[in-house]
C-alpha cells in the first residue's frame, strides 16, 4: 500500500516535470510543441555528456536548460515565429524538427542505448517499506520546479508581461509589450525545461535518440486536458498519473500505458476546454 | 491528377460522347497511369518492383489522408491504425483458420467491419458541434497509440511485438501483384478524384473553408465528417490488407503512430488538396528511403525531415502547390477553380411556386429571452414577436446585446433562459443547422462565404439541404428560388458563376453570402449590419432587394443596422435594445422621435442598472 | 509648434472595404480634441490605425512630428502614446496594482507614480490587491483612464471611456483629465458618445460619419446642437 501510494506521487512527479515545459508554451502561443519529445532526449544527452566529462551531477540538468533553451529560442526565429496563425501547421513543423533533432543526435551519438548512473541511489526506508532515492528525488524536484516557475510568473516584470500576452495579446501590445520578444523567451524556457526533465529522467531509463517519444503522448494529454494552467497540471498528473500507476498494477501495464491517453481523451470530448477553471 | 490535365482533344470527347459526364471527367493521367502499370514488370527489376507493390498500397492510404486533410481540413495522424486493422484482420484470419475462399470474405469482412466500427466511434468522438480541429488531431494520435498498444498484449493471437508472420497467403507472381496493387491504387485515385471534383465532393471544401457557414445553411458538418472518415477508414484497411497479402508480415508499426506522422509528411510534401501530389509524395518517400535508408540511414531522414519543415513553413502547398502556382501564372492573373469548365452554368428558377399559407402569420416569438455570462447579463427579459412581411430594425449602442439576441434565435443552445419559436416551432435546445429547418436564414456580420469555392459551387452548397448533389456529375443547371437568383443578378454574381469567391469585392462577398442564404427559402432572414463597408450604391441596391423580399416574398426580416436614414428607409418596425432590455418597440416614427433614444445614445439615460451600481 | 498627432490623408479598413477615407487632421501639444459619430462610422478604427493595429492603406501618422506609419503597435508607448480602449481594455484576472503596473515600462517609478493614482482615484489604491475583474464598471473606467496617465503621455486616445458609466462618475473622469491636460499638457484624442462630457472638455471636435470627417471646428456654445444630426441613432 505505501510503495502504491510512493508509486502514484513520484509517477505524478515525474508526469508533472515532462509536461511542464509543454504547458509553458501552450500556454502562452496557444500552439503544441510536437518537437517537446526531441528536447527531452536533448536534455538526457546533456546529462550524458555531463557524466562523461565528470561535472558534478548537481549541474547536469543546468547544462541541459542552457542547450535545450538555445536549441529552442533558435528553432522559435527559424521556424516556429512564422506558424503562430496556423496552429495545425505548427504541429506539423516541431514534429519536422524532431525529426531534425533525432536524426542530429543519432549522427552525433550513435544509434545504441547508453546510460547515465544515478547521482544517489540505494533507497530510503519510509513506513517500513524500502523507496528507491532517486524517485523519491523526482517528487523534490517537481515542487522546485513548480516553485521556481510560479515566481517567475508572478514575481517579476518578465512574468508579468508573459501573462499580458496570455490574457489579451493586443491589450499587452499596446501597453508596449514586445509579444514576439515574450513568444521567444517563453518558447526558449519551454525547451529549457523540457531538457532538465530530460537530464532528470536519464538516471530511471536509458539514453536513446527516440527516448523522448514514450513520454510525448502522455505530456501532450496532460497539457490538453489542464488547459493550461500550472496548477491543474498538477492535479491531472496526480490524477492521470494515480489512475495510469493503479491500472498497471492491478490490471495490465499494457492497459496502464494507455490510460492517460484514453481518459484524457474521453475528459476532453465532456469538457472541451480543459479544466483550469473546474 | 486535375492540377495538370490538359482538355481531352475535341476528337476524343466527340468519340466519347455516350459515356457517362463523370467518366470524362477521368483526364489523361488515368490511362497514363495504366499504361505505366502494365509496362511496369518489363521494365523494373524485382527489388523495384518489390519496393514500388508496397508503395502502391502506402499511396492508397495516402489518398485517405488528402481527402481527410487536404480537402476537408481535419488533420489526422490516425489513418495507420484503419491501415493496421485491414493488415491484422488478414492476418489473424489466415493464421488462425488457413487460406481458403470462405476465409478471405471473413478476412475481408473483418477488416471492413472492424475499421467501420471504429471510425464511427473515433468519429462520433471527435467531430461534435464545438468540437476544435486541435481536438480531431489529438484523437488522430491517441487511436494508433491505442491500437498498437492492443496489438502488444494480444498475446500470440497477434503476434505481440515480433507481429504475425508466416501465414499462407494469396500465390500471385510478383508481376501479378504489382498488377493488382497498380490497378487498386489507380481506382481509388480515379474514383476519389471523381467524388472530390462533383458537386457533393465540394462540401468537403466548403467545411474546410467555413465549417459555421455550412451549419447556418443547414448542413450537419459533424455527420458528413464522421461518414467521410468511415469511408476513409475503410479504404485505409482495404490497403492494409492488400499490404499484408502481398507482403506477408504483419507488424505493429504498420498500424503505428510514426507511420501516421509520415503518411502526412507524404501528403505535405507532394501537395494537400492535390490527389496526385499525394500518390507521387508518397511512392518517392517509399522508394527513396528503402534505396537511401542503407546506404545513408541517418542523413536521408535528416534530409526528410528538413524538407518537411521547410514545405510546412514556406510552401504549404507542397510539390504541386508549386506546379499549381506555375500552371496558373502561365495562364494569366486569374487562377479559376481548378480544371473544372469555366464557362456554361445557367441558372434556373426553382418553379414550383409554394403558396403562403398565411402571409401575415406570426413567424417569430421571444419569450422572455435571458443570456448570461456568468453573473454578467448581456440580455434580461426580452420579449417580441415579428409577422411576414415585416421588417424589424434592432437597434441600440454597442454591448446593447443586438447580436447576442441574433445568436439566441438562430442557435438553440446560446440563450440561458426563455422561448424561442421559429414558424410557431420552439428551437428547443437545437443546434443552428436543426434551427435553420425550421425555415431561419442567418446571415453574418463579417461575409462569410467559401472562399476558394466558386460562386456556382457556394450557391449550389447552400442549395443541397433540398437539391440533393451528385456525388459523380458536376451540374451545368444552378437551381436557385426566385429571390436568391433576384439576388445574384441584380449584384452582378450571375455573370461571374465560374470565380472563386476570394476573388470577388467586399460587397459582391456580402451579395452572394445574402443569396445562399435565401436559396434556403426561409421564412426569416437574420441580417447582422449588412450594409458595413458598402458603397453608398450598393446600399441603395441593397434596400430595394430588402424591400422587394418583405413585400413580394412575405419574408420575415431582423435587420441590425446603425444608419438611421437607412433604418427610416426600410423599416416596418424598429426593436431599441439598451443594456440587454427592450427599451422601445414600434413603429418607425414613434421610436425615432421618441426623447429616450436620444438620451441613450447620447449617453444621457441613466438606467436603472447603472444607478444601482455600486459607485 | 510640432503637433503631438497628424494625420495626413489616412485611409484604412479591413479585408478589401475602407472603414476610414482621406483623414486628415492635427493636435496640437495640450490640446483636446472631441471626435463624435454614431456607432460604426470608424471612430475606433482610426485609433487602431493610428496605433497601428490596423494597417495604413495610404497617408502618414506622425507623432511628436516622427512619421509612425509603419512603427509596430509595441513601440508607439516609448514615442508617448497611450490609449484606453473600449472593449477588453482591463486584464480581468490580474490584480489593479498589476494592470497599473502594465502602464509603466519598469517597475522602478511606480511606487511613486501610486501617489498620482492616489489623488486621481483615491478608490483603486484602496483596492490595489483586488482582481481588476471584480470591480464596479466605474472603477474599471478609472482603472483604465489611471493606467494610461501614469506613464505620462503625450498623446492619450481615449476610446469611449463614458460608456454606461452614472453622472458622478464620469464627472470625476472629467475633472482628472482637464487638471492633467493643464498641468502635463497631455494632448487627448477623445472618441465619445456622450456629448456633454466630451464637449466639456475638448478644444476642438471633428464629426466621423461612414469613415470621413464631415464637419470639424472649435467648439462653442452651439456645438452640440450643430452636431446633434449627426449622432441621432
Amino acid at each position: 500500500m505505501v510503495t502504491l501510494v510512493l508509486d502514484v506521487v513520484t509517477t505524478a512527479a515525474i508526469l508533472f516535470i515532462v509536461s511542464a515545459g509543454l504547458l509553458i508554451v501552450f500556454g502562452v502561443m496557444k500552439i503544441i510543441n510536437f518537437a517537446h519529445a526531441a528536447f527531452i532526449t536533448v536534455g538526457a544527452y546533456a546529462a550524458l555528456v555531463a557524466s562523461r566529462l565528470g561535472l558534478p551531477s548537481v549541474l547536469a540538468p543546468a547544462l541541459a536548460f542552457v542547450i535545450g533553451g538555445l536549441i529552442g529560442a533558435a528553432a522559435e526565429r527559424v521556424v516556429v515565429q512564422w506558424l503562430y496563425s496556423r496552429p495545425l501547421d505548427a504541429i506539423l513543423a516541431t514534429w519536422g524538427l524532431s525529426i531534425v533533432i533525432g536524426q542530429l543526435v543519432t549522427l552525433a551519438f550513435g544509434r545504441g542505448v547508453q546510460f547515465v548512473p544515478a547521482p544517489i541511489s540505494g533507497t530510503e526506508s519510509i513506513l517500513g517499506e524500502e523507496y528507491s532515492m532517486y524517485r523519491l528525488l523526482m517528487v523534490a524536484a517537481a515542487t522546485v520546479i513548480a516553485i521556481l516557475f510560479t515566481c517567475v510568473l508572478n514575481g517579476t516584470r518578465l512574468g508579468l508581461s508573459t501573462r499580458a500576452v496570455i490574457m489579451n495579446e493586443t491589450l499587452a501590445q499596446s501597453l508596449g509589450i514586445d509579444s514576439s520578444r515574450v513568444r521567444l523567451v517563453t518558447f526558449g524556457l519551454g525547451c529549457g525545461l523540457a531538457a532538465i526533465a530530460g537530464a532528470l529522467i536519464t538516471p530511471l531509463a536509458s539514453v536513446d535518440p527516440n527516448m523522448g517519444l514514450a513520454w510525448l503522448i502522455s505530456a501532450f494529454m496532460l497539457v490538453m486536458i489542464s488547459g493550461g494552467s500550472l496548477l491543474t497540471l498538477g492535479l491531472s498528473s496526480l490524477v492521470l498519473g494515480g489512475l495510469q500507476v493503479v491500472v498497471s498494477t492491478f490490471v495490465s501495464p499494457i492497459l496502464g500505458g494507455l490510460t492517460i491517453a484514453v481518459v484524457a481523451a474521453v475528459a476532453l470530448r465532456l469538457r472541451p476546454e480543459g479544466f483550469a477553471r473546474a | 491528377m486535375r492540377d495538370l490535365d490538359a482538355n481531352l482533344p475535341s476528337v476524343a470527347s466527340r468519340w466519347l460522347r455516350g459515356a457517362p459526364q463523370w467518366l470524362l471527367r477521368v483526364r489523361w493521367t488515368t490511362p497514363a497511369a495504366i499504361a505505366l502499370v502494365l509496362a511496369g514488370p518489363w521494365l523494373l527489376d524485382t527489388y523495384t518492383l518489390n519496393i514500388l507493390i508496397r508503395a502502391l498500397f502506402v499511396a492508397i492510404v495516402a489518398l485517405t489522408v488528402d481527402v481527410l486533410w487536404g480537402f476537408s481540413g481535419t488533420l489526422t495522424f490516425g489513418q495507420s491504425a484503419f491501415f493496421g486493422i485491414g493488415a491484422y484482420g488478414l492476418a489473424i484470419v489466415f493464421t488462425q483458420f488457413g487460406f481458403g475462399p470462405w476465409q478471405v470474405l471473413l478476412a475481408l469482412g473483418a477488416a471492413v467491419g472492424v475499421a467501420a466500427a471504429v471510425a464511427g466511434f473515433v468519429g462520433w468522438l471527435s467531430f461534435y458541434p464545438g468540437s476544435t480541429p486541435l481536438y480531431v488531431s489529438v484523437i488522430s494520435l491517441v487511436l494508433p497509440i491505442v491500437v498498437v498498444q492492443l496489438l502488444y498484449s494480444g498475446g500470440a493471437f497477434t503476434g505481440s511485438s515480433s507481429g504475425l508472420v508466416g501465414f499462407e497467403t494469396f500465390d500471385l507472381s510478383l508481376e501479378g501483384w504489382f498488377l493488382v496493387a497498380g490497378f487498386a491504387m489507380i481506382a481509388v485515385l480515379a474514383t476519389t478524384s471523381i467524388m472530390v471534383s462533383s458537386d457533393a465532393g465540394r462540401m468537403l471544401s466548403a467545411m474546410r473553408d467555413n465549417d459555421e457557414r455550412c451549419t447556418y445553411l443547414g448542413i450537419n458538418t459533424s455527420l458528413i465528417r464522421i461518414w467521410l472518415l468511415v469511408a476513409t477508414g475503410v479504404a485505409a484497411a482495404l490497403a492494409g490488407f492488400g499490404y499484408v497479402a502481398f507482403s506477408g508480415v504483419a507488424a505493429p508499426e504498420n498500424a503505428g503512430f510514426i507511420f501516421g506522422t509520415q503518411l502526412v509528411i507524404m501528403v505535405a510534401l507532394g501537395g494537400r488538396g492535390s490527389l496526385a501530389g499525394a500518390v507521387v509524395g508518397a511512392i518517392v518517400i517509399e522508394v527513396a528511403s528503402a534505396y537511401l535508408s542503407s546506404s545513408l540511414p541517418f542523413i536521408w531522414e535528416l534530409i526528410v525531415g528538413v524538407t518537411f519543415v521547410v514545405v510546412i513553413v514556406v510552401l504549404p502547398g507542397g510539390l504541386f502547390g508549386i506546379f499549381r502556382t506555375f500552371g496558373s501564372w502561365l495562364r494569366g492573373k486569374h487562377p479559376r477553380a481548378s480544371g473544372r469548365d469555366a464557362a456554361g452554368i445557367a441558372i434556373e428558377t426553382r418553379q414550383e411556386a409554394v403558396a403562403i399559407p398565411d402571409p401575415d402569420a406570426v413567424v417569430v416569438e421571444v419569450e422572455n429571452v435571458s443570456k448570461h455570462f456568468g453573473s454578467l447579463s448581456v440580455l434580461s427579459d426580452v420579449s417580441f414577436t415579428a409577422r411576414r412581411g415585416e421588417l424589424v430594425s434592432i437597434v441600440g449602442p454597442n454591448g446593447a446585446g443586438k447580436t447576442t439576441l441574433i445568436r439566441c434565435l438562430a442557435d438553440g443552445r446560446e440563450r440561458s433562459e426563455g422561448q424561442v419559436r421559429i414558424g410557431g416551432r420552439s428551437i428547443e435546445r437545437l443546434p443552428p443547422d436543426q434551427v435553420v429547418r425550421l425555415g431561419l436564414g442567418r446571415k453574418f456580420q463579417a461575409a462569410s462565404v467559401f472562399e476558394t469555392l466558386r460562386v456556382a459551387d457556394c450557391l449550389r452548397i447552400a442549395r443541397s439541404r433540398r437539391d440533393k448533389p451528385s456525388f459523380l456529375d458536376v451540374s451545368s443547371v444552378l437551381r436557385l428560388p426566385p429571390a436568391a437568383r433576384a439576388v445574384a443578378e441584380s449584384s452582378g454574381l450571375a455573370a461571374r458563376l465560374d470565380e472563386e469567391a476570394r476573388f470577388l469585392s467586399h460587397g459582391l462577398k456580402q451579395a452572394l453570402e445574402l443569396a445562399m442564404v435565401l436559396a434556403l427559402e426561409p421564412q426569416v432572414l437574420l441580417l447582422d449590419e449588412p450594409t458595413a463597408g458598402l458603397t453608398r450604391v450598393e446600399r441603395q441596391a441593397f434596400a430595394s432587394v430588402l424591400r422587394e423580399l418583405v413585400v413580394r416574398e412575405r419574408l420575415c426580416v431582423l435587420i441590425i443596422e446603425h444608419d438611421l436614414d437607412f433604418v427610416r428607409q426600410i423599416s416596418s418596425r424598429i426593436l431599441l435594445l439598451h443594456q440587454g432590455q427592450v427599451a422601445l418597440d414600434g413603429p418607425v416614427a414613434d421610436v425615432v422621435n421618441n426623447p429616450l433614444i436620444r438620451e441613450i445614445y447620447t449617453g444621457n439615460h441613466q438606467s436603472k442598472r447603472a444607478k444601482d451600481a455600486p459607485p | 509648434m510640432i503637433p503631438a498627432l497628424e494625420l495626413t490623408n489616412l485611409t484604412s479598413g479591413y479585408g478589401s472595404s475602407p472603414v476610414i477615407q482621406d483623414i486628415s487632421l492635427q493636435i496640437a501639444p495640450g490640446e483636446i480634441l472631441a471626435l463624435v459619430g454614431k456607432n460604426g462610422m470608424g471612430k475606433t478604427s482610426l485609433l487602431k490605425t493610428i496605433l497601428s493595429f490596423l494597417p495604413a492603406w495610404s497617408g502618414h501618422v506622425h507623432l511628436n512630428g516622427k512619421d509612425t506609419t509603419k512603427t509596430l503597435p509595441f513601440r508607439k508607448r516609448e514615442l508617448g502614446l497611450a490609449y484606453a480602449p473600449q472593449e477588453k481594455a482591463l486584464f480581468q484576472d490580474l490584480s489593479v496594482r498589476d494592470n497599473l503596473r502594465l502602464g509603466l515600462a519598469g517597475d522602478r517609478e511606480f511606487e511613486l507614480s501610486l501617489v498620482d493614482v492616489e489623488s486621481w482615484f483615491p478608490v483603486l489604491t484602496s483596492r490595489l490587491f483586488q482582481r481588476a475583474g471584480t470591480l464596479s464598471g466605474g472603477e474599471q473606467k478609472m482603472l483604465i483612464v489611471a493606467r494610461g496617465l501614469i506613464a505620462r503621455p503625450r498623446l492619450f486616445l481615449l476610446d469611449e471611456v463614458t460608456e454606461g458609466l452614472q453622472p458622478s462618475v464620469v464627472d470625476r473622469l472629467a475633472d482628472v483629465l482637464a487638471t492633467t491636460r493643464h498641468q502635463r499638457g497631455t494632448a487627448m484624442l477623445i472618441v465619445e458618445q456622450h456629448l456633454p462630457f466630451a464637449l466639456g472638455l475638448a478644444d476642438r471636435f471633428a464629426a466621423l460619419k461612414r469613415g470621413e470627417i464631415v464637419e470639424s471646428g472649435p467648439v462653442e456654445h452651439n456645438t452640440a446642437e450643430r452636431i446633434d444630426e449627426h449622432m441621432r441613432l
